[in-house]
């Protein structure tokens, strides 16, 4: 297990602890004896002191990201020996010290969190095999599936990492039992079912199209002309033609300003003059909605939901 | 973040949109009655669940494939709304997760919802369910309950991406009411195309306000409106601002080096190399433009900071002693 562990050792500060050092061993018997008292002080707590306590994590981690914003990253990472300009520089090293840390720890938090979701899972489709429930073969492919995938993926990956010194498997003609399963798994099955499943949307589009662009109203007229003017200037050959009739008209007429009537220059300006302002704000409106969400979240305002 | 990129005016915005949203809260706090307008995504939340429970069929729910952020938490708090009526009409729910994070949060406040409605008893512990974090694999699997299940009433609200209109026609296809949203506007037109209702931008973010119509948020959602208001002044300063700077005749210019990522101020004769003496201001030399733009000298990227004089470099031969020789060795 030793080698999953190796990693080349970054740069000592409050957040590496030079190895083997007795700081290290400190810290880390304190980080153990600090989590079992967060877990069991969580799982005791009274149900009227939960929420306060999430409320003052949930503060407390957002003021880490809010002060991260706020203060300014340094321009120039500092080098080892140096001492950082005045304390808004020492501030912005520190946070950027840290940044990666805290990503860890929501990391492990994923992971743990990854094991309930499998645990959910198992927890469905055993149920659903023992009693047989319908479609319950379904369920039987799934798990056979994910404990294949599991152990060939693995099995797999520890020969690349750590028993390959001299890179012989980056060659197929190499491959044992093992990769040429995990191969054959991974890239022979799930991506060529991913790429199906993603083919299929070529047929939903065809479908939902089909329901949008029927003359119902107003606004599903003004739909279906807008995309019609839209894939027709993206046919080569009906824009080129087009073009032809108003380069015609235009000869004819004198009348330059015909040039703006181009099926390639009428998409051209529904997708600058409609579409693009229209999306910046919608936008506009999803950034303020999620910055509301945010505050709300960050200082406990919401009652109900998520909050509760 | 880096003040350089874009100068204190976006920090200095943001805290104003931060200042009109807790306002707001605290205002609202005292008021009832706000007017929200109809959103017509959100009244069909009864109807739907109420046709569910006629059919005698699940109600199904997608919090989108993105992890757990603002966007997974404001999905499960509808989701909550919605799980509150199907309690109360006995009729079952199914929410699926694409991310098990956003799945250990939806299984704890789906069950709350339960649990104060007085109805433990009929809370399904499968009815959340972590389907998958691939996404065409989460796609068939979600899918496939669909089919299965013949859900009545599906809700698609949260972060959804080339799976949207996989589940969208899935559900047509078993002839449930569709409610959808999405923030991601890449994937609104096909919930417009496919669904029944769509919540459009933020409408998704104003749902919570719109269903509870609890004055904190209601108050949020007039802070919201504030900043659309500020946003529409700023863009309007911003047009005659710089339509009119941009009449101005000007003899100096700003020259961006993009590979030093500086730049500076220097005349036009400079900057044309003697081809004009004065020309009419560009865009890049108008002050819309450095407020955006903030002009970064080659002093202000030449940072040279103090040696420590009591740093000692760490080991460099691998050394397993102890203490700061140890720090940069072993690699």
């Amino acid at each position: 297990m030793i080698e999953l562990l190796a990693q080349a050792p970054p740069p000592p500060s409050f957040w590496n602890r030079p190895p083997y050092s007795p700081e290290l061993y400190v810290m880390v018997i304190g980080t153990i004896i600090l989590g079992l008292a967060l877990f069991f002080g969580l799982t005791y707590a009274p149900t009227r002191l939960k929420r306060p306590i999430v409320m003052t994590f949930t503060f407390l981690s957002g003021l880490f990201y809010v002060l991260l914003w706020l203060v300014p990253t340094p321009l120039k990472p500092k080098e080892p020996g140096e001492l950082p300009l005045n304390p808004v520089d020492a501030a912005g090293i520190w946070f950027s010290d840290a940044l990666p840390r805290v990503a860890d720890v929501a990391q492990i938090l994923s992971a743990f969190l990854l094991g309930l979701g499998i645990f959910s899972l198992l927890t469905i489709h055993i149920r659903k095999i023992n009693r047989k429930q319908t479609d319950w073969g379904f369920s039987i492919v799934l798990l056979v599936s994910m404990v294949l995938m599991l152990g060939f993926g693995y099995a797999d990956w520890i020969m690349k990492e750590f028993r390959d010194p001299l890179g012989l498997l980056q060659d197929s003609s190499n491959w044992t039992f093992v990769n040429q399963m995990s191969d054959l798994l991974f890239d022979g099955i799930l991506q060529q079912m991913d790429a199906a499943m993603f083919s299929l949307i070529a047929f939903y589009i065809l479908s939902a199209a089909y329901r949008a662009f029927r003359v119902r109203s107003v606004e599903s007229t003004v739909l279906m002309a807008s995309a019609l003017i839209l894939m027709l200037s993206l046919m080569g050959g009906v824009a080129y033609a087009w073009g032809q009739g108003i380069d015609a008209l235009v000869i004819g007429t004198g009348n330059e300003f015909l040039n703006n009537l181009k099926i390639t220059e009428v998409a051209n300006w529904l997708r600058t003059n409609m579409q693009a302002p229209a999306i910046r704000a919608i936008e506009f409106g999803v950034g303020l909605g999620a910055l509301a969400m945010g505050i709300r979240i960050w200082l406990g305002l919401e009652r109900g939901g998520v909050s509760a | 973040m880096q003040y350089l990129d874009t100068g204190p005016f976006g920090i200095l915005v943001t805290l104003m949109m931060v200042a009109f949203v807790l306002i707001n809260i605290f205002r609202a706090k005292g008021s009832k009655g706000l007017y929200i307008r109809r959103i017509a995504g959100l009244n069909a939340i009864d109807d739907a669940i109420g046709r569910a429970t006629e059919m005698g069929r699940p109600v199904l729910m997608v919090p989108g494939i993105g992890g757990l952020d603002a966007v997974s938490v404001q999905a499960i708090n509808i989701f909550a709304q919605v799980t509150k009526t199907a309690a109360q009409f006995t009729t079952p729910i199914r929410l699926c997760c694409a991310d098990a994070a956003v799945y250990t949060v939806a299984q704890e406040v789906i069950r709350d919802v339960y649990q104060k409605e007085g109805m433990s008893d009929r809370y399904d512990s499968t009815s959340v369910q972590f389907v998958s974090d691939r996404q065409f694999a989460f796609a068939a699997g979600v899918s496939g309950m669909i089919l299965r299940d013949k859900a009545a009433a599906t809700f698609f609200l949260g972060a959804f991406f080339a799976e949207s209109l996989i589940f969208a026609e899935t559900a047509n296809a078993v002839g449930a009411i569709q409610v959808a949203g999405s923030t991601q506007t890449s994937q609104t037109p096909f919930f417009i195309a496919a669904c029944d209702y769509v919540l459009i931008g933020d409408e998704f973010y104003a749902a919570s306000a719109y269903l509870t119509r609890e004055p904190v948020l209601v108050g949020s959602l007039v802070g919201q409106d504030w900043g659309k208001l500020a946003i529409i002044c700023m863009i309007l300063l911003g047009f005659v601002t710089m339509s009119a700077e941009r009449l101005q005749i000007t003899n100096e210019a700003r020259v961006d080096d993009p590979d030093k990522g500086t730049s500076k101020i220097v005349s036009v004769a400079e900057a044309t190399k003697d081809q004009f003496r004065e020309r009419r201001k560009r865009a890049s030399d108008t002050v819309v433009h450095r407020i955006f733009n903030p002009i970064r000298t080659e002093e202000a990227l030449d940072i040279k900071r103090e040696k420590d004089p009591n740093f000692v470099p760490p080991a460099t031969n691998g050394a397993e002693g102890n203490g700061t020789e140890a720090a940069g060795g072993g690699a």
